[in-house]
């Protein structure tokens, strides 16, 4: 089959994902109400949608690694991002113990989060196996809220300052990086269950092999090249809008303020 | 002499005894000041060496076929002249500079460590000398500053000047770490208190991101500079065919090359961001996004080195991603260039010499960032790359901006570190000779390299254009010097009988020129109230001051404790060298090769080692809690045994080597153990400094320091400790644990 | 290439080059603009605005968000326009490899080998190629890093040791199309000449048939006893010559050494004259060049240039 024709025909219902997408949704509404922020959420599920059940994850189940790594991406930084940002800006997501809620926890699980599902191990794991699979699903929404949270949780008193967000965004992007260039130019697969060739249910392989050029070797490299580059620059724009953030001046200065 | 010994003491700048013994209070200054004019003078110095270097190149140069210089010396010259200027000139002078003028701008008596300054200052001359020494140590090195493998080997280069050349980059590099730890800590601990981060001029801000560049990209360098020695003097193979890499060795030297040209590009951003401002008479345009794009710079800067690389055969894929992030960076550089210029559009702008250093600085930097973009396009870099178009290019930014932006900085913190003004009219004319010259030596070599002179070559073919070409490049060297000769002219005149500067004479508005000229040794004796960047702006218009910038939460004004920040600073650039170390492991893990390997280990008998460190972590931690509690006697208990259990480790390591060695596998035996050696090597070693460090503090703890006041010692040689074992966490999971989960 | 080209690169005779020279002309002339522009904006800055004496101080503009946020957005939209281009042309210039290699290149400290698996043909810093026929070149080094570079006609790519790298040369018109040595690779780096000589079909294949010959044995008394010096002395070594007991690869093919236009490299033309220079002593005329001075006296000098003389 044709890419063209891939792309418009090879949709899916989702699994489990529409039907708790359409709970998380009902849960919002009932526990906020209708608001602006609502536009988040739904942005959010649009995001799951695409990772869980557009074509991209036809070519993520044992067609392609530089698939599964966008799902990752979209799963691990877009969609909990977007699902930070759909919370009231009054709602406290203080964590107990409070341990749990520094930075190095937050960090630990997003960068964490990245690594862990890339030892060959696991990694062919969840290719391989669809509960496991479900569960890295379920754990890159989970951590990558709890990374995110540092950065983009409702109430600015829960949030890093500025300067310790930059750090803390720099430092990942670092850690992440790493395991890009080991995925980039190691001649070794981390993922043999997409360095296989796999059962061609979809008649894709051809199209994928020959008229996108992607061999397995450079299959690897773009997912790693994936992993470092738009990631960073997710970071990037993450950092960005923490400096705007911290030299934006109030309205007026509060009171008490050091002159 | 003895006039400037005068006016220096006048301006308590100088002690009775200091005016005595003068030469010894300046070899012994721990003296931020003085520390910075010693930078300064010795890039001075090595700025004559290697423009001597340049005019030799240049005259070779001139015309086709000369056999002024043999190709050998030829080879040689261009090599240190790289290396000179970029370790021996650039570095140094703008280290100098941030060192003389970061801590007055933010109202702080002296950098946060000045006895590590001074030893970071000493390190400079020292490596200088080390490299200089290999002309007399049969040759100096031949093989281009960025030394690409396998020419830098053995068996294509023999001589020792390989090695000094090595040993001394190494020996800079720690002194720049060390440098920039001390900014780091400066800056963020040593502030005055109405002096908060976000009210920081953009020249101290700038310094401030870009030591944490340096702390990320010199130790990278230093892995390299290692992992040559050993292939060098130990038979490894980490480069050199068969088995090793050529190819390695430009990634990691890149990984360290390019943010290395951003570390001197951003202070030269920093002083233009200074100097525009104050002689346009209108703040910056945009702090914030001056300030800004700067993060985006250092972040952007570690993501493009493989632009240097289009050329190696890396593939398209690989090859774009690195397009798009080297065009990416272009984005924040414009930003900053457009805020000068929007800062000069309505202004009232002074043509003083520092301004016009500035100004070409600006128009220069501009032609070099575009010249960038079109290397940044592969398929362009294709053609250009290796040429004197790439030749020109990095002349653009390297002497268009830096050079032209630290004689513009010279002019304009002259007056405060001397108390004398430069003459006015010797500074416009080494302006316009180093303009004219600068100009004329390299706008042509973009053409050159146009018409396929390839870089690095002694001499050319009579082919057409490339003689007068070159000659006319050579003539615009020769105007150059010249401005260099003005240059020093100038400064050794004004130092002699310049005006009186007096404590502002450029009216500048940041906290250096709030104090005499020179300042005293205090730096400050009163400072004025700063509630925004401009102070002095504040004071001489209280009818139309600055708008207040507020304090925003507890970065701005609490101060974390310095030994914890340096300590982290430094623990932060050792985990740059050993991410580099540990790549290399696994890089040459991924491909079986014979001979020894991670089976040959212990790794019962390793692990078991390995929780003895481990557990001298949790005693240490004891140590740290008896500490706070004031219990001295458990605390040097729980110390003595953390320092047991580290050497315990030491004895294990050196059974394993034992084992090794007795069953014949060397360094060089293959690229396991070439890597195995070298990372559990260095760790070691760190384990020893680390040993020799507690040692101390228990010396001090049972001579009786401790009790009478507390000392933040323990604290950072704790952390400095729990990293050397968290290093080893990640060293025996990838060495030990990770063959076994295959 | 016509004689008196100075601006080679802006000068491309095959369809790779030229895809490179037009991406250069679109990419510069969106640059120059914006140097013409910026730099305007400065020289109408200190025209405009320069202090007088006696007024006041200009209004303490801070910044301005709006503007910012536009000269953010321009550049963004120009760097993505630019990598389109240049993914494009990258694609162009550079086709991906073909599966066998037409000719084998390999770089020495300081010259260039060549060698057409097919064919057989052995040759030394001249490459012939068919115009209207792009050749499949595979790039190796014996030693350090080398970088193949022919302006007119293609992009330059490393000869990277252990790690073979590909290339298209192409060119669409008869002609030579001299090439240098552009990565930094010892003492004669600057001496690693190569000339690409592009030939109509029928007189490549005439070439190739020419080259595969051995060398014809020397008819003349001279070039006799240059043959028989050469056997005896550590000529072979490292030079072979095709129909003598000479097979060593060390150094360059001698075989057609004399149907050559230059010898060591391009450093000197390829005359009698400077054939005798180059055997009295190699290291006067290229020093550092890995062949010694095996000091031959001048009656051995006339017969050894006799007999390199016959090598057509």
């Amino acid at each position: 089959m044709t890419m063209g024709r891939f792309l418009i025909s090879d949709w899916s219902w989702g699994g489990a994902a529409l039907p708790l997408s359409a709970a998380a949704l009902a849960w919002y509404l009932a526990a906020f109400g209708p608001r602006r922020r609502l536009g988040y959420l739904a942005a959010a599920l649009v995001v799951i949608f695409i990772a869980l059940a557009s074509p991209l994850n036809a070519l993520a189940d044992g067609y392609l690694f530089s698939a599964h790594m966008l799902q990752h991406l979209l799963l691990l930084l877009i969609a909990p991002a977007l699902l930070l940002f759909s919370l009231p800006r009054s709602l406290s997501l203080a964590l107990r113990p409070r341990c749990f809620g520094g930075p190095a926890v937050g960090w630990i699980a997003g960068v964490g989060a990245m690594w862990l599902w890339h030892v060959p191990a696991l990694c062919d794991a969840a290719a391989a196996s669809r509960p496991i699979h479900g569960l890295q699903t379920v754990s890159l929404l989970g951590l990558g809220v709890l990374f995110w949270r540092q950065i983009l949780a409702p109430r600015e008193a829960e949030r890093l300052p500025p300067p310790g967000a930059v750090l803390y965004l720099f430092a990942a992007c670092v850690a992440c990086s790493v395991l890009g260039i080991i995925l980039t130019f190691s001649p070794v697969t981390v993922c043999s269950a997409y360095a296989l060739p796999p059962v061609d249910r979809l008649g894709l392989l051809p199209a994928l092999r020959a008229g996108w050029g992607l061999t397995p070797e450079r299959d690897q490299q773009v997912g790693g090249l994936l992993m470092w580059v738009p990631m960073c620059l997710v970071y990037l724009g993450a950092i960005t809008a923490q400096i705007a953030r911290w030299f934006a001046e109030p309205a007026c200065p509060a009171p008490g303020e050091t002159p | 002499m003895n006039e400037l010994a005068a006016t220096l003491a006048r301006a308590r700048a100088v002690t009775p005894l200091q005016r005595e013994h003068w030469a010894m209070s300046w070899l012994a200054t721990v003296d931020h000041k003085r520390i910075g004019i010693l930078y300064l003078l010795t890039s001075l110095v090595f700025f004559v060496v290697g423009g001597v270097e340049a005019m030799l190149i240049r005259v070779q140069l001139a015309v086709p076929d000369s056999h002024f210089l043999g190709p050998d010396t030829y080879n040689m010259v261009f090599t240190m002249h790289g290396t000179t200027m970029i370790f021996l000139v650039a570095m140094p002078a703008l280290f100098g500079l941030a060192n003389y003028v970061v801590p007055l701008q933010i109202g702080a008596s002296d950098m946060a460590f000045p006895r590590l300054n001074a030893f970071s200052f000493w390190l400079v001359p020292c490596g200088g000398l080390l490299l200089h020494f290999s002309f007399l140590a049969g040759g100096a090195p031949a093989i281009g500053w960025f030394a690409y493998a396998p020419l830098n080997e053995m068996p294509y280069s023999s001589s020792p000047g390989v090695d000094y050349w090595a040993l001394a980059l190494l020996v800079l590099g720690i002194g720049s770490v060390g440098t920039s730890i001390n900014l780091i800590a400066t800056v963020l601990t040593q502030r005055t208190a109405a002096m908060t981060l976000r009210r920081l001029p953009l020249f101290a801000w700038m310094i401030l991101v870009n030591s944490f560049l340096v702390i990320l990209a010199l130790p990278v360098l230093n892995a390299a500079l290692v992992m040559l020695l050993i292939d060098r003097r130990l038979d490894a193979h980490f480069f050199l065919p068969p088995g090793g890499s050529p190819i390695l060795w430009q990634h990691i030297f890149w990984a360290f090359g390019h943010p290395e040209v951003y570390i001197v590009a951003i202070p030269a951003f920093g002083i233009l961001s200074e100097v525009i401002p104050v002689f346009a008479r209108k703040p910056i345009f945009g702090y914030e996004f001056v300030a800004g794009s700067t993060v985006a710079i250092a972040f952007l800067s570690v993501l493009v080195w493989a632009h240097h690389m289009f050329t190696v055969g890396l593939g398209h894929t690989v090859e774009l991603f690195f397009v798009a992030s080297t065009m990416l960076i272009a984005i924040p550089t414009g930003v900053k260039v457009l805020a000068w210029c929007a800062t000069m559009v309505g202004g009232r702008i002074r043509l003083d010499t520092p301004m016009l250093f500035c100004i070409a600085a600006l128009v220069q930097f501009l032609l070099a960032g575009l010249t960038g973009v079109s290397l940044a396009s592969a398929a362009l870099d294709w053609q250009t790359k290796n040429s004197y178009y790439l030749v020109a290019h990095f002349h653009f930014v390297f002497v268009g901006l830096i050079v032209f932006a630290i004689l513009g900085a010279l002019h304009y913190w002259f007056p405060k570190m001397s108390g004398r003004m430069l003459s006015e009219r010797l500074g416009k004319w080494t302006f316009w000779l180093m303009a004219i010259g600068f100009n004329l030596t390299f706008v042509i070599q973009h053409f050159l390299g146009l018409a396929g002179m390839p870089r690095r070559v002694y001499t050319y073919a009579d082919l057409p254009g490339w003689g007068w070409m070159n000659l006319v490049s050579t003539v615009g060297a020769f105007v150059m010097a010249a401005a260099a000769l003005v240059f020093v002219w100038n400064l050794l005149a004004s130092l002699r009988d310049g005006e009186p500067a007096g404590d502002n004479p450029w009216q500048a508005w940041t906290l250096e020129w709030a104090t005499p000229s020179p300042p005293p040794v205090e730096n400050f004796r009163a400072l004025p109230p700063i509630r925004s960047r401009r102070p002095l702006w504040d004071i001489a218009h209280p009818d139309r001051p600055d708008p207040v910038v507020g304090t925003k939460g507890a970065p701005d004004i609490v101060a974390p404790e310095k030994n914890a920040t340096g300590v982290a600073a430094f623990i932060v650039s050792e985990s740059a060298f050993f991410a580099v170390l540990v790549l290399a492991y696994l890089y040459y893990q991924a491909t079986p090769q014979p001979g020894p390997s991670a089976h040959d280990l212990n790794l019962p008998k390793t692990g078991g080692f390995s929780l003895c460190l481990f557990a001298s972590s949790f005693t240490l931690w004891r140590a740290e809690a008896g500490e706070r509690r004031g219990r001295r006697r458990a605390m040097a208990g729980w110390l003595a045994l953390t320092i047991l259990l580290g050497g315990v480790f030491l004895v294990g390591q050196g059974m394993e080597y034992g084992t090794l060695l007795h069953g014949g596998v060397r360094v060089g035996s293959n690229l396991f153990a070439t890597t195995f050696f070298t990372l559990t090597g260095f760790h070691g070693l760190h384990v020893c400094a680390g040993l020799v460090a507690l040692l101390v503090v228990l010396g001090l703890a049972l001579a009786g320091d401790f009790a009478r006041r507390p000392s933040p010692a323990l604290r950072a040689v704790g952390l400095y400790w729990h990293f050397v074992d968290a290093v080893w966490l990640v060293v025996f999971a990838t060495v030990y644990l990770l063959p076994h989960l295959r | 290439m016509t004689p008196g080209t100075v601006l080679q690169v802006l000068h491309p005779a095959s369809p790779q080059a030229r895809a490179i020279v037009d991406l250069g002309v679109e990419t510069g002339a969106i640059l120059a603009a914006i140097f013409a522009i910026v730099a305007g904006v400065v020289v109408y800055a200190l025209m405009r605005f320069r202090w007088r004496e006696g007024e006041p101080d200009p209004h303490q503009l801070a910044g301005n968000r709006t503007i910012e946020i536009v000269w953010t957005a321009i550049p963004g939209a120009i760097v993505i326009a630019l990598f389109a281009l240049t993914a494009r042309t990258m694609a162009l210039s550079d086709p991906p490899p073909a599966p066998a290699p037409d000719i084998v290149v390999t770089g020495h400290q300081w010259w260039w080998e060549a060698r057409y698996p097919q064919s057989g043909v052995v040759a030394a810093n001249e490459i012939h190629i068919p115009t209207g026929r792009a050749m499949a070149l595979r790039l190796d080094s014996t030693d350090v890093l080398h970088e193949f570079w022919v302006p007119t006609l293609a992009r330059k790519i490393t000869a990277v040791p252990g790690h073979p790298n590909h290339l298209w040369i192409e060119a669409d018109q008869p002609g030579a199309y001299p090439g240098v040595c552009s990565e930094f690779c010892g003492t004669e780096h600057a001496w690693m000449h190569f000339v690409v000589i592009a030939e109509p079909p029928a007189e490549f294949a005439a070439w190739q048939s020419a080259q595969l010959l051995p060398a014809v044995a020397p008819a003349g008394a001279e070039a006799r006893r240059g043959l028989a010096l050469f056997e005896r002395s550590s000529c072979v070594n490292c030079h072979a010559i095709n129909g003598t007991a000479a097979g060593a690869r060390v150094g360059p093919d001698l075989t057609h050494f004399a149907s050559r236009r230059s010898l060591g490299a391009g450093i000197a033309a390829n005359t009698p004259d400077n054939l005798r220079r180059w055997l009295d002593d190699p290291q006067a005329v290229k020093p550092g060049a890995k062949m010694p001075d095996f000091k031959f006296t001048g009656e051995e000098l006339t017969q050894l240039v006799a007999y390199c003389e016959t090598l057509r």
